[in-house]
């Protein structure tokens, strides 16, 4: 890649896009070098939206850095929030009572579900189906009627509190009972999206075979979350994560590493979390929802990595007094960078943006402060 | 009402710039224009992202030193005559963003929007509700419709 940017031998023109582009949702920059309108490089530069939450959250006390980590992304906001408090729990060895992971599971699942379907709107709108892109974003408002039953809020839910759930989002017989609805409602929902998804040759023709990247790429630029998956890697944390050890789920995977297993990557790991959800809602177990008997101590640097909609997120920091110290927030859209790059490589300067938006880029979250070394 | 404000009337463009906040009411402005539950497109009201077409721009979040020339040029671009929305705890007053540690402003935001360019309507929340999104939209209405 770097010798076809020093050499100048084979770019012919330079198409630059952004920080602010009528077809990127988000700003970021990026540079597509074309031959024949053939992408021969491309190069994406983030920073525009960074706000600098780490240095924030340096020296808060670890209740209000928790819920400032909410804020770090508004599609994951419950995973930032989850995995924040479990460093903590980690650290002071704060045992979550059964029915607080649960729950804290169901807000995950929910968030899973509306991160994916969101994910097939913005990708169907890309591709230019716009008709898909509306049925996906009222599907996806049984969900977001659900966490906005759930938390009160529809996007910024803050459930997670340090050692359990906030008592608002306690779930009583009749949100239990309206979550059960809801899932049957989604499931057929999205049944007939994918049955009508699948059988539209003009859809399947279009992200057949575009944006490939293969199993060993994958592997290379370090990919994460379905990114990976759906190049035939079954690598997903949950698997190994002891909240989830309840649970019976599959590790979906797909083949052949473009746009099309992508999507539907997706479509299938919907499935998965209604399944979760569902098993969730059926075995909850009863009991207090926090546990308020811990002690603040100072801590050394304790790190938690979990499975978010995107991939692997990892949160890191050391606790002195109660407050935060040295915060590394590691989030997979960021991961995902060399594969957005890599991806557009080779394929039509029309299908660029379909090839970045298959890795569901989130920039609010991908702009942490990081190194990147040359592979 | 003269016969620009009624043709105007029959196509509101929205554009919608994203200036560093948190994604959520970005989405959120983008589900209750193009989602059939709440569905803004039934009155007229139609998403762009060419500032040459726009009529109302949403700003969301809190303007980071990088995104404040990007935004100046988008509003100049906007022909007259305009309004901008406000959209956002972040775009209202910095959010949880604008200072770090009580009163030290953070070095990476540039400020409220209302610094930057002039803003006609706030709409509060954090994220922003659609039921907000399009009230404020519509509060905003008449500067465009009474202008000439």
């Amino acid at each position: 890649m770097d010798d076809n940017k020093q050499n100048r031998k084979v770019i012919e023109a330079e198409v630059p896009m952004g920080p602010v582009h009528p077809a990127a949702l988000e700003p970021y920059r990026l540079r597509l070098f074309v031959e024949d309108e053939i992408v021969r490089d491309a190069e994406m530069t983030v920073g525009v939206n960074h706000r600098g939450v780490e240095r924030i959250m340096e020296g808060l006390p670890v209740e209000k850095a928790n819920s400032l980590t909410e804020k770090i992304c508004g599609i994951c906001s419950n995973s930032h929030i989850w995995n924040s408090c479990r460093t903590a729990e980690i650290a002071l060895d704060i045992e979550v009572p059964e029915r607080a992971i649960y729950i804290r599971i169901i807000m995950e699942e929910l968030e899973r579900l509306h991160s994916h379907m969101l994910y097939l709107a913005h990708g169907c709108e890309v591709l230019g189906h716009e008709t898909f892109s509306m049925r996906l974003f009222y599907i996806r408002e049984t969900v977001m009627d659900l966490l906005g039953m759930i938390g009160g809020n529809r996007v910024q839910y803050g459930s997670a509190v340090l050692g359990g759930v906030r008592p608002r989002c306690e779930l009583d017989e009749m949100r239990l009972q309206k979550i059960t609805e809801g899932m049957d409602l989604l499931e057929e929902k999205i049944s007939a999206f994918a049955d009508r998804f699948v059988s539209d040759p003009m859809v399947m023709s279009r992200i057949t075979g575009v944006g490939l990247i293969s199993q060993k790429d994958a592997l290379r630029l370090a990919c994460t979350g379905p990114t990976l998956r759906a190049t035939g890697v079954a690598n997903d944390l949950r698997t190994v994560m002891f909240e989830y050890d309840p649970f019976d789920f599959d590790v979906i995977t797909q083949d052949d590493g473009d746009v099309k297993s992508q999507l539907l990557m997706r479509v299938f790991e919907n499935f998965e979390a209604i399944k979760i959800i569902r098993q969730a809602v059926r075995d909850l177990p009863e009991g207090p929802i926090t546990n308020r008997s811990w002690e603040m101590k100072d801590v050394p640097l304790t790190k938690s990595y979990i499975e978010v909609p995107r991939g692997t997120l990892y949160h890191s920091y050391a606790l002195e007094d109660g407050r935060v110290r040295n915060c590394v927030i590691r989030t997979p859209s960021m991961a995902n960078i060399g594969a957005m790059q890599y991806a557009c490589i080779g394929h039509h300067i029309t299908d660029a943006q379909l090839s970045i938006v298959q890795c569901d880029p989130c920039f609010t979250c991908t702009d942490r402060a990081i190194e990147i070394i040359n592979i | 009402m003269s016969l620009k404000s009624y043709s105007r009337g029959r196509a509101i463009h929205v554009m919608l710039v994203y200036t560093g906040g948190c994604n959520g009411c970005d989405i959120e402005i983008v589900n209750c224009i193009l989602s059939p539950k709440f569905d803004a497109e039934q009155y007229k009201v139609f998403l762009t992202w060419n500032p040459r077409e726009a009529d109302v721009l949403v700003v969301t979040g809190p303007v980071t030193k990088h995104n404040e020339k990007p935004l100046r040029e988008i509003y100049k671009a906007i022909p007259e005559p305009k309004a901008v929305v406000a959209a956002g705890a972040c775009a209202l007053m910095g959010g949880v963003y604008k200072n770090c540690h009580g009163d030290i402003p953070s070095e990476e935001i540039a400020g409220p929007v209302d610094q930057i360019i002039p803003v006609d309507a706030k709409v509060p929340g954090c994220a922003v509700r659609p039921q907000d999104i399009v009230a404020g939209l519509v509060s905003a209405l008449p500067l465009l419709l009474n202008a000439d």
